[in-house]
Formats: structure tokens, C-alpha cells, sequence
């Protein structure tokens, strides 16, 4: 029995500690520690709700667009508003740019080099790369320049963002060719990450930290140039996924097809649901709400149902609190797994571990197709591609047929997010030209002001990486206590007071880990939750 | 010498497709953001084809939410920019490097042992609950600064977090935030460190800074600060006691209401009164809804963000002021004008530590600038303008149940 940690774990957002028990090859236990306290609930104590939206976002510099949704959304729950239409499309084009990005980003800038080896790929034929790419229906770069670049790059000696990692590792499988087109893609992942930016950019003045989405709509106010402005990038982020993003990720798979064995989780899935259609009914977005508890069956949700244990972090506040009744009082004590190890909460719903992000919602998506319930309109049914298609499409192609339960792992976690871009950028360019036609049509309401500052909400919503829940308690003209769930508050959660692991602990528990001391396997699981 | 590293410039730049007016074209923009004259950009070309081999960085996350590591992904285009950024060796980055865990450790020691680094820190340096509010490689993040500060050559602080805390020293500052020179000041570290406040940092402004350092001072700081015009802000911290910070004049010498494209509706008494409406599409002034321009020194609205596809008030959001000092308790209520706080009727929200950056810092000298001054120096005409203002903001703060 040996100890592997991870400390940091790296590209990610935030500080983590991954630390597991290894016996005979295998992990036997594991416990997952956030290693920061901001005190962000804190801060937004005593100031005036209006301000909340914008401070709170600050949580995370990858998904502001999504806390500062859940944040507005929370007063507008409270208040009692209901945004306008305008408001509600400008709203979905801005947090599916957030998604596009951040997916983007975390495929190829976070997990990538997790399985590519642009060391590796110094030794690729070029000619055969191309005949790869053509074969895979990936776009094609000028490979013998970039092998061209890659060899200077590593002739130099100082390998930069590459230097001491485990290249060496056996679970390094890809041939050369693949990784040489991987890293072509990675490169220009960098570029696309930042198109798919710009359209927040455009909307909210900037990213990180956009600036529009206020309690009651938003600032902005579209113009003919800027919505072309917008057209044209989210169609560009389309084509890299269409011809980088899928055929990569099917490519790459058939080399990994043991992660499919392993890295499963809690098997309790939480979505919040993200993108209004126009009934603004949490359980008709077009990613939907809902929650699975131990089979691929969906049941109702609310923000009744979250709890957060406190008794292994390092809060001196009661445990089993629901968020509007929630305490933040940091007291560190010392990292000892048998107690108190980090300071993430640990968030349970209905009382259980519940895994977020996109295999929860596909999954969600997926039942609720399956039994004939779709958000998606008609009309938009010949150009978007749906969530159950794209998952059966796969499952297709990796020789899984008709077999969804696959997806309850390591690459299943890896593949949802990457379809999932595919399901959005679609829906991206469809809210695009509903607002456009909305705006021809003569709906140019954006903004309903509060009235009065007074009441209790909740915003409930969806980050790329998962389920996002504001609460906000308001009393004259303050707020009175604020309480975030985090969505990576529910995949890191440490263990509640019964013992429960949280989702990311479970998923390491039953994974190989060949070498202790550079745990590869534990890495790829650590960021398929995309903490 | 120099005639190898030009040869090794001119195959990078082959070898990425860039064209020599391409890169002329980069050298400007860089000059641009380091407030330069365009005329700059040959010598900075002369000094960029010049470089030697990579200078060794150290990238730490303090207490952040990433958000400038990611503002920093968002700097342009393609792929002229990460050759300046290739000429780094980032041998610790802990959003995009590879290594993990033990070994990434051992980069930043192995870095440090070799020493003539550059050090960059985002997020706040995080000292509450005995420097155990932020663990590292089961360290208090604390110590691993002290460590890299004291050995580098020079350090850049980027984002508002890391200049003096930024939101996370918001009162309560229940994490025990502060910024990185306060923190060196406490530990008696003299490096020097370059200030680059708001929330994320606008990353041309990092790229200028390293250009700067490494290519036009060809890596001596003290050329770079020879060669540089600063200002300096002061501020008292809560904890650490008076704190002087460094800061790039170009980038932080102007506010960002005397830059802005909103400017002439200003000076023509035409504001915006509601989000999302008529005015606000006819791009009117958002003085009225709070915006912070005129106590905030930074070029955003010349920069931009995001490649230049826009900025905060483009989008229709009054400045917040996240360029300013302890940003987030001098500003609050964001939607309340600055004038009001200043004259005392937002007060309640303010700190008495607040009141004193404001009074003391260069903040005092924007509002007396751009509110009362302007009125004052008749330049916006007999003062009406700003009566009917104030006037506006009772009745408008009035209908939504009093002052904010």
C-alpha cells in the first residue's frame, strides 16, 4: 500500500490536492482537497444586491459569465422579475460563447497533454499524418512546419510549459502522426479559445468578467454590426469543432478504450439546466433540469434539495445546512484526511454525492429524448445536432452501439464535454438568429428595473464545468447573506458526515495507477471533471 | 552574437508564417500599449530581433480566480504574440504547464536555484488564518513567494488581487488578503515590483511590460526603470501600514474619462438613465449610472480588451473601477455616482481606511478633476449640467426606495 498525491494539480482553475491510496496497482482510497479560502460570501455582505453580480463572478476567471447569470438570476428570484426576451436570447448567445470557450480550452490548453506528446510527435512521418487527418476528417495544418517548430522548440533545451513532465509514461500511447495533429490543433485551440472569448467580449465589454448581464437583463443593446460581429466568430468556432474538436476526440479514443472501465464516480447525476427557451421553465432549457439518483432515470429538482456538510473542511459553521440558512466561518485547523482536509464544502442533494457538468446534462438531455421530451423547436430541428444523437452517433462509431451506460467514465466524462460543444455551438448560432429575427420583429426590450430591493432567491444555472447555484437574501437595500454552490464545490466535495466520498474521490477509487510516482491515470481523472 | 540570435528571430518568424511587415505591424501595437509613439516600433523590432535565449519565469497563482492567466490566453493574434511569449521560458505556469504535482515543485526550485527569473503573480497574497488560506504542494503559499521574490530580478504583479489584494481585502477580508508589495514590504524583500492593477489584468499590458524588460532594457532593471516613466499610488493596507506602488505611466497616467469615446455626450449633458435603453443605443454617457471613469487612471478605452473586439462601457456597463485601489470598498454601490459618495451621501458603505486611500490617492485628485473641479474651472459651462445631474439621481434613488 503506497500514498500518490498531486499537489497542485495543475491546469486547472483553483488550487487542488489529489491525494490516493494505492494497493497492488489499484486505488484504494482517495480524498480530494480545495487548497483556497477567498471569502467571497463574505465580501458581498452588507453591499447592495446590484453590486453582487459583478464582484461575485470573481470566483472563477473561466466561467464568470455563469456565476454572474446565477447571481442576477438570484435577485431577479427574489425581486420577483422576469427578464425580457431580448434579454433572455442575449443571455444564451453570451453564456454559449462562455461554453464554447471554456470546452475549447479545456481540451486542448488543460487535459490534452494528459494524452498527447508533443514530444512524441517530433517523430512523425509527415506524409502519413496527412493520410491520418484525411482519414479521421480532421483538418489539415501545415504538419511539416509545425514538426519544423516543434523540433527548434525542443533543440533549444529550455522547454518551457513541457519542462519535467512525465513524458516517458507508458500510458503515453497515441502514435506519432496523431500526436503531431493533436498538437497542431492545441496551437490553434489557443486561437479559437479566444474567438469564442471575443463573442463575450463583444456583449459584455470583456472577458474574463463580463460586464452586461445586470439584475433585470443586460446593458448591451445589439447592433446590426456587432451581431455580425458575432456570426461570423461562433461560425469559425463551429468549423474548428466540427473538423478539430469531434474527429479528434474520435480518433484518440480507440487508443484509451480501457477508460472506459474505470473512473465512474457516485453514478448521482445534478443538472441545474442552462439556456431559457421562451417558457423560462428550468425543466424545458435546452440543456434541461433534472436529477438521476443511481439509474438513467430523471426526477424533479430545486434549491430545497441542496444540503453542505462541514464536519472534514475547515469551517467552524453547523453542517447539513441548506444554502438560504448557509455559514461561512473559515477556521483552519491542520490537513489530516481522517478529519478536516479542505475547504470545500461538501454538497449533497437530496442527502447524496451528486456529480455536475456536461455528462450530467447530456445524460439528463439524453433520457428526456429518449422518452420524447425535447426543448429543441421543430424548426431548428434539421441544423441542430442533439444531445442523444451525437452520444448514440459515438457510440456508434466506438463499436458501443445502443450501450449509454459506457458514458459512466473516464471517457465517457471526456467525451461528453467535447459533444456537448458540438450541441452548443449549434444552439449558439440558432439564438443568433432568433434575436435577430426578434429585433426585426420589433422586440427591443432588454431590461426591466427592480423596483424595490427586498426578498430571498435563488439563481440556478449552469457552468461549463457544472451546476451553479447563487443564494441571495436581501433586506433593505442589502444583502443580508449571500451562499454560492460552486459547480466544482460538488465534484471535489470531500466526504459529508457519514463518510460519503464526494464525486471526483469516488471516480479515483478502482483506477489503475501503474507508477506512484508519476500518476498519469489519476491526473486524466482529476481534469475530466474540469475542477 | 547578436547576428545568431537575429538568425534564430528570423527562423521563428519564417517557420510561424510571419511576415516582416506583420511583425513591424506587432511592434507597433506593442509600442502603443507601453504609451510610445508608433515611430517606437523599429527600435523595438531592432531590440526584439536582438533577444537572446529564453529568460526563465516564474508564473505563481496567489489567491485568484485564474482570471488573468486567462486574460492572458486572450492576447493577440495568432501567433505573433507568443513569439515574445516564446521567449519566456515559463518553467512554472500552473494553468498551462504540463508538469504536475512533485515535479512542477521542482521547476520552481530548480528555477530559483538558477536564479536571473522574472517572477509574475496573480491573485492576492493570501496571509489569513496564519498563511494557511492558501496551501500549495502542502505549503504555505506565503513562504513559496518570499522564496521566488527574493532571488528574481524583477516581479510583475498583475490584476487588482495581486497589486493590493483586489476584492478578496473587501471588508471583512475574512482570507486575509493582501497585495504582493505590501507583503514584501512586511518581509523586508527589496525587489522590485511592477504594479499592473484591474480585475483581470489587460493582458497587452503584460506583454509590454515583459518586452520592455527582457528586449528594449535588454534584461537590466535597472535600465527598465531608467528607462520607463512611473507613477507611484500609495495606500495604507489595514495590516501592513503604508504601501508605495509602482506603476507604468503610460498605461496608468490617464483617466479613463479623458480617453473615453463616450466623452463628447458627456460634455453635451447627454446620459444614459436606463440599461438597455434608447440612449444607451445611441451610445450616450454613463455618468449617471455610476461609471467610475473619471477616478479610474487606465488606457482600457484605448487598448481595449480582447483583441481590441471592445470594452466595458462599449457594452453598455458603467466602469466599475476595478483599475483602482482597494477597488471594490471604494466603489461600491457600483451604480452610485461619484460625486455622491464623495460629497458624503454613500459614506455609510465606506471605511474609514477607504476614505483615506480616497482622500490620499490619486482617486481624490480624479473626482476633484472631473466633478468638482470641472464644474469649478467652468468647463462644463456654468455648472448646470452637474445640478440637474444630482437633481436626476434624488428622484431617480428616490423611486427605487432611497439612497443605495
Amino acid at each position: 500500500m503506497t500514498r500518490a498525491v498531486i499537489d497542485p494539480v495543475t491546469r486547472i482553475e483553483g488550487h487542488l490536492r489529489v491525494e490516493c491510496e494505492v494497493t497492488d496497482g489499484v486505488v484504494s482510497d482517495a480524498w480530494v482537497s480545495g487548497t483556497l479560502y477567498r471569502g467571497m460570501e463574505s465580501v458581498l455582505k452588507g453591499r447592495h444586491p446590484e453590486d453582487a453580480f459583478y464582484v461575485s463572478q470573481r470566483i472563477c476567471g473561466v466561467c464568470p459569465t455563469s456565476h454572474g447569470h446565477a447571481s442576477s438570476m438570484a435577485t431577479e428570484n427574489a425581486l420577483g422579475i422576469t427578464i425580457p426576451n431580448g434579454a433572455r436570447i442575449i443571455r444564451n448567445i453570451l453564456e454559449c460563447a462562455e461554453f464554447l470557450h471554456s470546452h475549447l480550452l479545456w481540451f486542448y490548453t488543460l487535459t490534452a497533454l494528459d494524452y498527447v506528446s508533443p514530444i512524441n510527435a517530433l517523430s512523425a512521418n509527415i506524409a502519413d499524418t496527412y493520410s491520418l487527418a484525411e482519414q479521421a476528417g480532421a483538418r489539415v495544418a501545415d504538419f511539416g512546419a509545425i514538426a519544423k517548430r516543434l523540433t527548434a522548440f525542443a533543440e533549444n533545451g529550455q522547454l518551457s510549459i513541457l519542462t519535467g513532465h512525465y513524458w516517458d509514461h507508458p500510458g503515453y500511447v497515441l502514435p506519432p502522426e496523431l500526436d503531431l495533429i493533436a498538437t497542431a490543433h492545441y496551437l490553434e485551440a489557443l486561437e479559437m479559445q479566444a474567438v469564442a472569448a471575443e463573442v463575450v467580449a463583444i456583449i459584455g465589454g470583456k472577458f474574463p468578467h463580463p460586464m452586461t448581464s445586470v439584475p433585470g437583463g443586460t446593458a448591451f443593446v445589439p447592433t446590426d454590426q456587432k451581431l455580425d460581429d458575432i456570426l461570423f466568430r461562433l461560425q469559425r468556432v463551429k468549423d474548428f469543432i466540427d473538423t478539430a474538436l469531434i474527429p479528434d476526440t474520435l480518433a484518440i479514443a480507440p487508443y484509451i478504450l480501457d477508460a472506459t472501465t474505470y473512473g465512474k464516480g457516485v453514478g448521482n447525476y445534478l443538472s441545474w439546466g442552462v439556456f431559457d427557451n421562451e417558457d423560462m421553465d428550468p425543466y424545458n432549457r435546452f440543456l434541461p433540469r433534472g436529477f438521476m439518483s443511481g439509474s438513467l432515470a430523471v426526477e424533479k429538482v430545486g434549491a430545497e434539495d441542496v444540503t453542505e456538510y462541514t464536519s472534514h473542511s475547515w469551517y467552524d459553521s453547523a453542517t447539513n445546512l441548506n444554502p438560504s440558512k448557509g455559514e461561512t466561518d473559515v477556521k483552519f485547523t491542520s490537513y489530516d484526511v481522517n478529519d478536516r482536509y479542505s475547504y470545500g464544502k461538501a454538497a449533497r442533494c437530496k442527502d447524496k454525492p451528486a456529480e455536475v457538468g456536461p455528462l450530467a446534462r447530456m445524460l439528463v438531455s439524453y433520457v428526456n429524448e429518449a422518452g420524447g421530451k425535447s426543448p429543441i423547436p421543430d424548426a431548428w430541428a434539421n441544423t441542430v445536432r442533439t444531445p442523444k444523437k451525437l452520444i448514440d452517433g459515438t457510440l456508434e462509431a466506438l463499436g458501443v452501439a445502443g450501450k449509454p451506460e459506457v458514458l459512466q467514465s473516464l471517457l465517457g466524462r471526456v467525451a461528453a464535454r467535447n459533444l456537448e460543444a458540438a450541441y452548443v455551438v449549434d444552439l449558439s448560432l440558432q439564438f443568433t438568429n432568433e434575436l435577430i429575427t426578434a429585433i426585426k420583429g420589433g422586440d427591443v426590450s432588454f431590461f426591466k428595473a427592480p423596483e424595490k430591493f427586498d426578498g430571498a432567491g435563488a439563481g440556478l444555472w449552469e457552468a461549463p464545468r457544472g451546476s451553479v447555484g447563487h443564494w441571495i437574501d436581501i433586506k433593505g437595500n442589502q444583502i443580508e447573506r449571500y451562499q454560492v454552490v460552486a459547480p466544482t464545490t460538488w465534484d471535489i466535495a470531500p466526504r459529508d458526515d457519514n463518510g460519503v466520498r464526494g464525486p471526483m474521490e469516488e471516480s479515483l477509487v478502482g483506477a489503475p495507477c501503474v507508477d506512484t510516482e508519476r500518476p498519469l491515470e489519476l491526473l486524466r481523472i482529476a481534469h475530466s471533471f474540469d475542477p | 552574437m547578436a547576428h545568431e540570435a537575429h538568425s534564430a528571430l528570423q527562423n521563428l518568424l519564417e517557420i510561424r508564417g510571419v511576415t516582416r511587415r506583420d511583425f513591424l505591424k506587432y511592434c507597433g501595437s506593442v509600442a502603443a500599449a507601453l504609451g510610445l509613439s508608433e515611430t517606437m516600433a523599429p527600435q523595438i523590432a531592432t531590440a526584439l530581433e536582438g533577444a537572446p535565449k529564453l529568460m526563465p519565469t516564474l508564473w505563481l497563482n496567489g489567491g485568484s480566480c485564474t482570471g488573468c492567466t486567462e486574460s492572458l490566453a486572450q492576447v493577440d493574434s495568432p501567433d505573433v504574440a507568443t513569439i515574445v511569449l516564446d521567449f519566456l521560458s515559463a518553467n512554472y505556469f500552473e494553468t498551462i504547464m504540463a508538469a504536475a504535482g512533485e515535479q512542477a515543485e521542482k521547476n520552481v526550485a530548480d528555477t530559483i536555484a538558477a536564479g536571473g527569473y522574472i517572477l509574475i503573480y496573480e491573485g492576492a497574497v493570501m496571509a489569513g488564518q496564519d498563511g494557511n488560506t492558501l496551501l500549495v504542494a502542502g505549503r504555505k503559499s506565503t513562504e513559496i513567494l518570499e522564496e521566488a521574490a527574493a532571488g528574481a530580478a524583477a516581479i510583475i504583479a498583475v490584476g487588482s488581487c495581486a497589486v493590493d489584494g483586489g476584492w478578496v481585502r473587501g471588508r471583512p477580508n475574512a482570507a486575509g488578503g493582501t497585495g504582493v508589495q505590501a507583503w514584501l514590504n512586511h518581509k523586508n524583500i527589496k525587489t522590485p515590483v511592477v504594479n499592473l492593477p484591474t480585475c483581470p489584468v489587460n493582458p497587452e499590458w503584460i506583454v509590454a511590460m515583459i518586452v520592455d524588460l527582457l528586449l528594449v532594457a535588454d534584461r537590466d532593471v535597472a535600465t527598465f526603470v531608467a528607462k520607463n516613466e512611473w507613477i507611484t499610488r500609495d495606500y495604507s493596507d489595514e495590516t501592513y501600514g503604508k504601501v508605495s506602488l509602482l506603476m507604468p505611466k503610460g498605461i496608468f497616467g490617464q483617466s479613463i474619462h479623458d480617453n473615453c469615446p463616450r466623452r463628447g455626450h458627456f460634455e453635451n449633458g447627454e446620459f444614459v438613465t436606463e440599461f438597455g435603453s434608447e440612449e444607451e443605443a445611441k451610445g450616450y454617457c454613463l455618468y449617471k449610472m455610476g461609471c467610475k471613469g473619471p477616478q479610474t487612471f487606465t488606457n482600457c478605452p484605448i487598448v481595449r480588451w480582447n483583441r481590441r473586439a471592445s470594452w466595458c462601457v462599449e457594452a453598455g456597463s458603467p466602469c466599475i473601477g476595478c483599475g483602482g485601489l482597494n477597488w471594490v470598498d471604494n466603489n461600491t454601490p457600483f451604480f452610485h455616482r461619484v460625486s455622491d459618495m464623495w460629497m458624503g451621501e454613500g459614506l455609510g458603505n465606506v471605511q474609514p481606511g477607504s476614505v483615506a486611500a480616497i482622500v490620499g490617492g490619486v482617486a481624490a485628485v480624479g473626482l476633484t478633476a472631473h466633478g468638482l473641479g470641472m464644474k469649478a474651472a467652468g468647463r462644463i459651462g456654468e455648472g448646470p449640467k452637474m445640478e440637474e445631474a444630482s437633481a436626476y439621481d434624488r428622484k431617480h434613488e428616490a423611486k427605487k426606495g432611497g439612497d443605495k
